[in-house]
């Protein structure tokens, strides 16, 4: 019986498992979606936004978060376990400044949340976290992007790019299909932009993006160029679809009049075009639609 | 020795749900339902009282006849059962289990005094709502504890934001708006609000649509000061800070005349019972 | 040994402190900054034991900063104020008090008045529109009686300021170097104060350079080493 495992502290099950830190993912992946990508010289973040309702004042909805000059932060999962452990990570970068006098790095920083989380995991009578982090910035006086992630058991790693939330498998295997090594600035948003599109469906108003370009320059970008971007990549793939349907008659074409000339008949269907697409594997991800209690 | 832990707030469900927190919630959508409207000029908001029987002297409980009032007078005793002085530039709305809201109004006006001790000026709106909600997170993360079943309104003025409107629910979560409701029927009550409310808004549209729309989202012909509480949040028109000012009974009820709502006393206690009820799904779930 | 004024005008604030640090009469620093920059529109000028007045002064300034980024605004002078004032209240009550005197000058951006907050180590706070601290007090605060009024401009607050130092060049035998810094609505500036026409010089530097914006980069003001 796993059921009394699963119950009261974070405990390992016979076989191995720790229950409670396995559901708190599932908590983080019913949250919005949140990706990072690192340019050769900058790293975006862009994070699935909820529409904001009619009458709900937009400045209270948060996701990516400062924790400091150069380091920023986007959660998937509980708002309000993501508002206290970055409130945790806040009085930590300065605390680091005073003590050390220099600002945190952006690996101190990622263990010192994972650490956070990990404590969660081990100690009595508390649940885990119900969020992973996305954590991006420079290090002081260094001008190489960081990337990294944290997760409910206090795993943290750090990633070239990287997808947390709801669908984040989807936009992982989008990422790795789509990444390249040295990233230009607008080649960084386009690939975040085009990944969030897999998840998102309404577009370019439920996506923000962030950009830190180096240390402590952080810039979020405005609607109206999402948008643009959004319209680019939506035309190639109009053009890409295109030029598969153009390739798809021409072997169509080719097929008829072949089964014509070998008058070889009935019985022999044709592929029809759906199955002959093969490439749309990653089309049209099925979402949940997330009205949860306060997953974000 | 593990059961001493085994509260089921603290967990996740296989599906990574809180349920703990889902049922608090649940326990508020049968609250008496709380509503707010922000103008530019000021905040409006009502609440629905649930009164019990028809023998309650409500003459010395907070709220009853003699009992509320404007600035400091606002103190004295407090709003009644549901709206609450929390500070001189803020009010809040509760709905939910009554005893856990009367803790949090306490926690809520230590945390806004200990800001006055320190910084020597009125806690910051939002600043006093995220106290809040921190404790209330707490409450759905650490062993042994059940949430708190209140979800808060909460109107205030600070100068850097100027009037505001804030809701919080049990699972810590907060939200800004500029028209809100939660308690029983709150979605019935939102749409209407949707529908009606419009940008640039006076105080005195404000509070006529806090009212029409409690109006209609009770399910009772006629408002009275019986079942009503009634509070907004204004500024000084010479000192420019912030008045708060919870209506007496007798004020209420010339308002509700005022509005062709309601507002006689004759008919109050015996409508007022099986008000209420039925609310629909969760109360304000965050967005 | 070492003197610091703070003077409002009608839209801004001037801070002044001088820059040597040492021990009893021996001077080991003549470019110390002792002017710490606590946020967008706030700073603070500090005096006192050594090592107390750096070690306090980074202690305020991390506070300033965490609540800057935990509320998404800075503190704002008057409550800023009140918090240092209670700070050193509660040291000077503790184990280990802090020996450390300063000016707290800061812009208010919601009512656009100007502050300036006069506060010692035992935990006193004055709002003033003019102060000094240190040596500077035994001449300054008689040039300020005379030369200071409501509302001065930019020019007329910097020729009062220039007046102090001047006195204090004349009548104090230590020869001190200064640091100045402004503080309006657009943030805060440096002001050389030893030049002819400080003033001049810091409109014509102007639109680049000098503007400090909030939350970055990372603050500093005045010269350190």
């Amino acid at each position: 019986m796993s059921r009394s495992y699963d119950r009261a502290l974070t405990v390992f099950s016979p076989d191995g498992h720790l229950f409670q830190v396995e559901y708190a993912l599932e908590a983080v992946r019913r949250g919005t979606c949140a990706v990072g990508v690192r340019g050769s010289s900058c790293v975006v973040l862009g994070v699935e936004k909820k529409s904001t309702l009619q009458l709900q004042d937009p400045r209270t909805v948060r996701k990516v978060a400062m924790l400091d000059d150069h380091v920023c932060v986007a959660f998937a999962g509980l708002t309000a376990d993501g508002r206290i452990l970055i409130d945790k990570a806040r009085v930590e970068c300065q605390s680091h400044r005073l003590t050390v006098e220099d600002p945190v790095s952006i690996e101190y920083i990622t263990k010192h949340i994972a650490g956070i989380q990990q404590k969660y995991t081990q100690s009595g009578g508390v649940r885990p976290f119900g969020i992973s982090t996305l954590v991006v910035g420079f290090d002081p006086n260094d001008t190489i992007p960081r990337l990294y992630q944290t997760e409910p058991s206090g795993i943290y790693s750090a990633w070239k790019a990287c997808a947390i939330g709801r669908a984040s498998k989807t936009v992982r295997e989008f990422l790795e299909k789509n990444y390249t090594e040295e990233l230009s600035r607008d080649e960084a948003i386009k690939l975040t932009v085009k990944s969030l599109l897999e998840v998102v469906q309404t577009g370019a108003k439920n996506i923000e993006i962030s950009v830190m370009e180096r240390y402590g320059v952080i810039s979020n970008l405005e609607q109206s160029e999402i948008e643009k971007i959004v319209a680019t990549i939506e035309s190639e793939k109009e053009a890409e679809a295109e030029k598969k349907r153009a390739r798809i008659a021409a072997t169509q074409a080719g097929q008829a009049s072949m089964a014509m000339g070998s008058q070889a008949v009935s019985g022999t269907q044709t592929p029809s075009a759906g199955g002959a697409g093969g490439a749309g594997g990653e089309e049209g991800h099925a979402t949940v639609p997330g009205e949860e209690t306060g997953a974000q | 020795m593990a059961r001493r832990y085994d509260s089921r707030t603290t967990i996740f469900s296989p599906e990574g749900r809180l349920f703990q927190v889902e049922y608090a919630m649940e326990a508020i959508s049968h609250a008496g339902t709380v509503l707010a409207v922000l103008s530019k000029e000021g905040i409006a908001m009502a609440a629905e009282k649930k009164v019990t029987g028809k023998l309650l002297d409500l003459s010395l409980a907070p709220g009853g006849e003699g009992m509320g009032g404007e600035g400091t007078e606002a103190w004295m005793g407090g709003g009644g059962e549901k709206i609450f002085l929390l500070n001189n530039n803020i009010l809040a709305g509760l709905a939910g289990i009554t005893s856990d809201a009367n803790s949090l109004v306490n926690f809520a006006r230590n945390s806004a005094q200990r800001h006055l001790f320190t910084y020597d000026e009125d806690i910051p709106v939002e600043m006093l709502v995220q106290r809040l909600c921190d404790m209330k997170q707490g409450y759905t993360q650490f062993g042994g504890l059940r949430p708190f079943g209140v979800a808060l309104l909460y109107m205030g003025w600070d100068p850097i934001y100027g009037f505001q409107l804030y809701q919080s629910d049990p699972s810590g979560n907060y939200s800004g708006w500029k028209a809100t409701c939660i308690g029983s029927n709150h979605s019935s009550a939102t749409s209407l609000l949707k529908q009606d409310y419009k940008e640039e808004l006076t105080l005195e549209e404000a509070k006529s649509l806090c009212l029409k729309v409690m109006s209609k989202t009770m399910d009772s012909t006629k408002l009275s000061s019986e079942k009503l509480e009634f509070a907004t949040m204004t500024l000084h028109p010479t000192s420019k800070q912030p008045l708060s000012k919870i209506y007496k009974p007798s004020e209420l009820d010339g308002l509700l005349r005022d509005l062709e709502l309601g507002g006689t006393e004759e008919d109050a206690v015996g409508a007022m019972e099986g008000t209420g009820g039925g609310g629909g799904g969760n109360v304000a779930i965050s967005t | 040994m070492e003197c610091s004024f703070g003077l409002t005008g009608k839209d801004y604030v001037l801070l002044c402190s001088d820059m040597s640090a040492g021990r009893s009469i021996i001077r080991m620093k003549s470019d110390e900054n002792k002017i710490k920059t606590l946020g967008p529109h706030l700073a603070m000028a500090y005096g006192g034991e050594p090592g107390d007045t750096n070690n306090f002064a980074e202690y305020v300034e991390r506070n300033m900063r965490l609540y800057h980024i935990r509320n998404h605004y800075p503190l704002l002078p008057e409550p800023a104020s009140a918090w240092i004032r209670r700070t050193l209240a509660e040291s000077i009550r503790s184990r280990h008090p802090y020996s450390v005197n300063l000016l707290l000058a800061g812009y208010d951006t919601t009512t656009t008045k100007p502050h300036l907050y006069w506060i010692d180590y035992l935990g006193t706070k004055a709002v003033v529109p003019y102060a000094a601290h240190g040596m500077g007090v035994y001449v300054s605060l008689s040039t300020m009686d005379k030369w200071w009024f409501n509302d001065m401009n930019k020019r007329e607050g910097v020729e009062v300021l220039k007046k102090c130092v001047d006195e204090v060049k004349k009548r104090i035998t230590i020869n001190f170097n200064f640091n100045c810094i402004l503080i309006d609505k657009d943030g805060i500036h440096h002001i050389n104060i030893e030049s002819e026409d400080p003033i001049s010089e810091y409109e014509a530097a102007q639109p680049k350079d000098t503007v400090v914006e909030a939350p970055n980069p990372p603050l500093d003001v005045g010269v350190t080493a």
